[in-house]
C-alpha cells in the first residue's frame, strides 16, 4: 500500500488487546459459553442443551436482525413485540384444524402458504408505516413507533376478539417444529435469513446506504443518497422480518394470543447492543446481531439452571441493556 | 454608573490565546471608556470573536488580564460576567420565544413571594419592575407579550432591557443591526444613546462602515489576532479604515493556476432563494478549466447560495443552465447526475462519516457505478479505485480501512476531494476547501485545485480568506448580504476592492 503512515495518525492497535477490543462481544460469548460449560460440568455442550437454545432464540433472531439493521441507520423501533403478537395472531387464524369449531374462520380450510402470505404483508405493512412516518412524517422513530405499538396491540384484539387462536394444523406446525436430522428447521431459517442480511448489509449499495445514513445523514444527504426511501426500505425490512418471526412462532407454540411475543422488543434490542450494534448509529454487523442473541439465549439458560425466579431473570436482563447502552455511548461518544 | 472617576470602565491588557496550529490572539489590548460606543472591526477571523469569547469566560485566555472597574476581573460563563454587569446581545437572539417579556427578563431569577415555607414566582413584581425598565429605556413593550410574538427588533430591544437590568456597565453588541430593516436600526441607535447617557459603555461589533460613523465614538480594528490600533472616529475616514482592516502582505503562498479558460459550462441567471433574507438575483457563469472565487463576509449567504445550486434548498426563481441546457436541480441526486459535486463548509457536520472506513468515505456518493450484473457491489474495484484517487491527492492514512475520524484535518479533506472525484463531475463547487487544516496540507489542497482546473474541471471556491481568493480565482464574485454587489477579475482583484464589495449595504 503506498498511502503513507503519517506521524500523527492514530497507529492500528496490535495484539491480543486490540482482538479483545475489536471482538468484545464475541469474546464476551465465549466466556460466558465456558462459565456456563463449568457450572453445569459440561452439560450445557451436549447436543440436546444446543439444539433447545436454538429452538429458543430462533425466533428473536429475526426481530434482532430487522431492530439491528434500522440501529444501524440510526432508528429504533418499539412496535415489534405486539407486530410479532399481531402476525403470529393473523398467521394462525389462517391454519386452524377446520373442524374446529371455535375457530375465526370455522369450517374453512385454508392452504398452507395462506398464513405466511397474510402473515408477511401484515410485518412489512407495519414496517412500511413505521418508515413512512419517521422518514416523510419526520416523527421521532421513538414515538413514531410507540404509536404503531399501540395500532398493532388494537388490530390483535380486536381480530381475535382477545380470544386464544388454537388448534393449528399439524402440517403448519411442522414447518417450525419440525428438524432436518439434528438441526431444527428454525435453525436452518435463522441460517437462511442471515445469509441474506449479510449480502444486503455488506454487497449490496443499499446495505452501505444504511450505514452512511446512521453514521452522518446530512453527510449521506449531501452525497446524493435518498435518505427518505431507504429509511422506509430498513423500516419495511425489519418489518418483513417481524412477519416471518410471528408465523413462525405460532407454530412453533401451536396457537396465538394477546401475551405471545410481549416484551421481544426489548429482547431484541438488548440482544443486538449486547452484540455491538451501537445506538450512535453507522455501527454494526450481521454476526455480532446473532452472536448478541446467542450471548442473552445463555444467560436465559444459565440463570434457569441455576434456579433464578424469572421475575429476577427480568431484573437482570434490564440491568444488561442499561450496561450493554453504558458502555456502548463511553465508546462511540462523540468527541466535542 | 458611580464609576466616573476612572478612565476606562474595562480594560483588556495583553490578551493571547492559542489553539492547535493557529495564533487566534497575540497580546491584545483593548481599553473601553464609560458612555462611548466603542467600536470593533476587523475581517472574518480577525480574532473579534475570539477576544469576546475570552472575555465572557467561554474560552480561557493564555495570558493577559481583564480588569473591569478598576479591578481584575476573571469570568467562568457569561452568567458570572452577566452579574459583574458586563452582557452580550447576540447576533442570534437567545430568548424563550413562547413565555412573556418579563419572565424572559426575569429567567434564573424571578422574584418570590414566601407563603409559609413554600416560595411562588411574584408575578406581580414581575410584571411592575419590567414596566418600570421598559420606561426608563423609553421603549414601548408590554411586559406580559409573549416573546415569540414581537418583532424581531422588539426582542432585541428586550435583550437590551434585560442587560441594563443587571446594571450592566458594558454591552457588547455583535452585528445587532443585521437582521433590522433602517427604522429599527435608527430605533436601536436612540437606544444605544440612551445607555451611553447613562455611562454604560458599548461595544459595537459591525462590518457597516455607514453604522460606524453614525453611532461610534472610537473604533479598534483587529486583523489576523492583532491589535492594530484605536482610533476616535472623527479622525478617520472609510478608505483609512479598509486599508487598516486588510492591510497585510500576502504571507501565503499559493501555486501557479496556468489552464485553459473553455467553453461555458454554468450560468445562473436571476437565482432567488426561496428565503426572503437570504440571496436574491444572483448571475454568473462559470466556463471550463475556470476558478471562481465567492468572497464576502459572514451573513452574506454565500454557503446558502452554493447548497441552493447543489439542490440543498429551495429557490423561488432563476434559472441554472449546465451546458447550455436548462436544469432543474432538486436534489443533490439531480445535482451529481449532472456533473455537480460540493464539498461542504462543514467538514465533521456534513462531511465524513466518522466511524467508517476511508474506502467506504471516499466511495458513498459513486456506489451506483460499481454494481456487478447481479446489482451488488464490486468492493475490489470499489477498493482499487479509492485507493488510486487518495494516492493521486497523497492522503496520508494508516491504511484504507481506517476510520476517517483518526485522520487529520487535511487529509480528511483530500479524502473529500477523492469522493467527489470519484463521481467524475465538470463542476466542482468547495466551500471554504482550506478551513480549519494548517498550513502545509492548505498548500498541497491549492495544487490539488490547480491540477483539477488544468484538466478541465471548473471549480467554485467559497472562501472568507482574501488571499486565498485572490491567490487562486481567475474571477472573484462578491456578495454582500444577500446581494452580488459585483465581480472582480484577477488584475483587479484586491484586498481593497473586494472589501469594498463584501461591505456595499444597502
Amino acid at each position: 500500500m503506498a498511502a503513507k503512515t503519517a506521524a500523527g495518525t492514530i497507529e492500528p492497535k496490535k495484539g491480543l488487546r486490540a482482538f479483545i477490543s475489536k471482538n468484545t462481544n464475541l469474546v464476551t460469548f465465549v466466556s460466558l459459553a465456558i462459565l456456563l460449560g463449568l457450572l453445569t460440568r459440561g452439560r450445557s455442550f451436549e447436543w440436546p442443551s444446543v439444539r433447545n437454545l436454538m429452538i429458543a432464540e430462533s425466533v428473536r433472531a429475526f426481530a434482532a436482525l430487522g431492530v439491528g439493521m434500522i440501529i444501524i441507520t440510526r432508528g429504533i423501533d418499539l412496535s415489534i413485540g405486539y407486530v410479532v403478537c399481531l402476525v403470529a395472531s393473523v398467521a394462525a387464524s389462517f391454519a386452524q384444524t377446520s373442524d374446529y369449531t371455535a375457530a375465526l374462520y370455522a369450517g374453512r380450510d385454508f392452504p398452507l402458504w395462506l398464513p405466511f402470505l397474510a402473515g408477511i404483508i401484515t410485518g412489512g405493512l407495519f414496517g412500511l408505516l413505521n418508515g413512512v412516518l419517521v422518514a416523510y412524517g419526520r416523527l421521532p422513530a421513538f414515538i413514531a413507533t410507540l404509536g404503531t405499538m399501540s395500532v398493532a396491540r388494537g388490530f390483535q384484539l380486536i381480530y381475535t376478539k382477545a380470544a386464544v387462536v388454537g388448534s393449528l394444523k399439524d402440517s403448519y406446525k411442522t414447518i417450525s417444529q419440525g428438524s432436518l436430522g439434528p438441526i431444527p428447521n428454525l435453525a436452518l431459517y435463522v441460517a437462511a435469513a442471515c445469509v441474506v442480511i449479510w449480502v444486503l448489509l455488506r454487497h449490496t449499495k443499499r446495505g452501505t446506504n444504511f450505514y452512511a445514513i446512521g453514521g452522518n445523514a446530512m453527510a449521506a444527504r449531501v452525497s446524493g443518497i435518498n435518505v427518505e426511501r431507504e429509511t422506509v426500505a430498513v423500516y419495511t425490512y425489519a418489518g418483513i422480518l417481524y412477519g416471518i418471526a410471528g408465523c413462525l412462532l405460532a407454530g412453533r407454540l401451536g396457537l396465538a394470543n394477546a401475551l405471545t411475543a410481549n416484551g421481544m422488543e426489548l429482547d431484541a434490542i438488548a440482544a443486538v447492543t449486547v452484540g455491538g450494534v451501537s445506538q450512535t448509529g453507522g455501527v454494526g454487523t450481521m454476526s455480532g446481531m446473532v452472536i448478541g442473541v446467542l450471548t442473552l439465549g445463555i444467560i436465559n439458560y444459565g440463570m434457569t439452571y441455576l434456579g433464578v425466579d424469572s421475575y429476577y431473570q427480568l431484573l437482570v436482563k434490564g440491568f444488561i441493556i442499561i450496561a450493554a447502552v453504558y458502555f456502548d455511548m463511553k465508546k462511540y461518544a462523540r468527541r466535542s | 454608573m458611580s464609576d466616573a472617576g476612572l478612565e476606562y470602565v474595562l480594560e483588556m491588557v495583553g490578551i493571547s490565546k492559542s489553539f492547535p496550529g493557529v495564533h487566534a490572539l497575540d497580546k491584545v489590548t483593548l481599553r473601553v471608556k464609560p458612555g462611548m460606543v466603542h467600536a470593533l472591526m476587523g475581517e472574518n477571523g480577525a480574532g473579534k470573536s475570539t477576544l469576546m469569547k475570552c472575555l465572557f469566560g467561554i474560552y480561557r485566555e493564555d495570558e493577559g488580564e481583564i480588569i473591569l472597574k478598576g479591578s481584575r476581573s476573571k469570568f467562568h460563563s457569561a452568567k458570572d460576567a452577566l452579574e459583574a454587569g458586563v452582557s452580550m446581545i447576540h447576533q442570534e437572539l437567545s430568548n424563550v420565544p413562547e413565555r412573556s417579556v418579563s419572565e424572559n427578563i426575569w429567567l434564573g431569577r424571578e422574584p418570590l413571594r414566601r407563603i409559609g415555607i413554600l416560595k411562588f414566582l411574584d408575578h406581580r413584581k414581575m410584571h411592575d419592575d419590567t414596566s418600570v425598565l421598559m420606561k426608563s429605556l423609553d421603549m414601548d413593550i408590554n411586559s406580559s407579550e409573549r416573546m415569540g410574538g414581537l418583532s424581531i427588533s422588539k426582542q432585541q430591544a428586550c435583550e437590551i432591557a434585560k442587560a441594563v437590568s443587571y446594571d450592566a456597565s458594558v454591552v457588547v453588541m455583535d452585528e445587532p443591526s443585521s437582521s433590522l430593516t433602517e427604522t429599527e436600526t435608527a430605533h436601536l441607535f436612540k437606544i444605544i444613546r440612551n445607555l451611553t447617557a447613562k455611562g454604560v459603555a458599548v461595544i459595537y461589533i459591525s462590518h457597516k462602515m455607514s453604522e460606524i460613523f453614525q453611532i461610534a465614538d472610537e473604533v479598534s480594528i483587529m486583523r489576523d489576532g492583532k491589535m492594530i490600533g484605536t482610533h476616535p472616529v472623527a479622525d478617520i475616514d472609510e478608505d483609512a479604515l479598509i486599508k487598516l482592516m486588510v492591510g497585510r502582505d500576502n504571507t501565503h503562498r499559493f501555486p501557479p493556476v496556468e489552464s485553459r479558460i473553455g467553453e461555458l459550462r454554468l450560468q445562473v441567471k436571476g437565482l432567488c432563494s426561496s428565503n426572503p433574507r437570504s440571496f436574491r438575483n444572483v448571475n454568473f457563469e462559470l466556463r471550463r478549466g475556470e476558478i471562481l472565487g465567492i468572497g464576502g463576509l459572514v451573513g452574506a449567504q454565500r454557503t446558502e447560495l452554493v447548497v441552493s445550486i447543489f439542490g440543498l434548498r429551495q429557490v423561488s426563481a432563476g434559472e441554472i443552465l449546465v451546458d447550455g441546457e436548462r436544469v432543474l436541480v432538486r436534489s443533490p441526486r439531480d445535482a451529481i447526475a449532472k456533473g455537480i459535486a460540493l464539498i461542504t463548509e462543514d467538514r465533521r457536520g456534513s462531511g465524513i462519516f466518522p466511524l467508517l472506513s476511508v474506502t467506504i468515505n471516499t466511495a458513498v456518493a459513486s456506489l451506483g457505478s460499481y454494481l456487478n450484473v447481479a446489482r451488488f457491489l464490486e468492493h475490489r474495484k470499489i477498493e482499487a479505485e479509492s485507493q488510486k484517487l487518495n494516492e493521486a491527492l497523497r492522503t496520508k492514512t494508516p491504511s484504507m480501512a481506517t476510520q476517517i475520524q483518526n485522520l487529520s484535518g487535511g487529509n480528511q479533506q483530500k479524502v473529500l476531494v477523492s469522493r467527489w472525484l470519484m463521481t467524475m463531475p465538470d463542476i466542482l463547487i468547495m466551500d471554504e476547501p482550506t478551513r480549519g487544516i494548517d498550513v502545509g496540507a492548505k498548500y498541497e489542497i491549492y495544487s490539488i485545485m490547480a491540477d483539477l482546473a488544468r484538466n478541465g474541471k471548473s471549480i467554485i471556491m467559497v472562501s472568507s480568506e482574501m488571499p486565498e481568493l485572490i491567490g487562486m480565482s481567475h474571477r472573484v464574485m462578491v456578495l454582500c448580504a444577500g446581494r452580488h454587489t459585483g465581480t472582480l477579475e484577477k488584475s483587479e482583484a484586491t484586498q481593497e476592492s473586494i472589501m469594498r464589495l463584501a461591505t456595499q449595504f444597502e
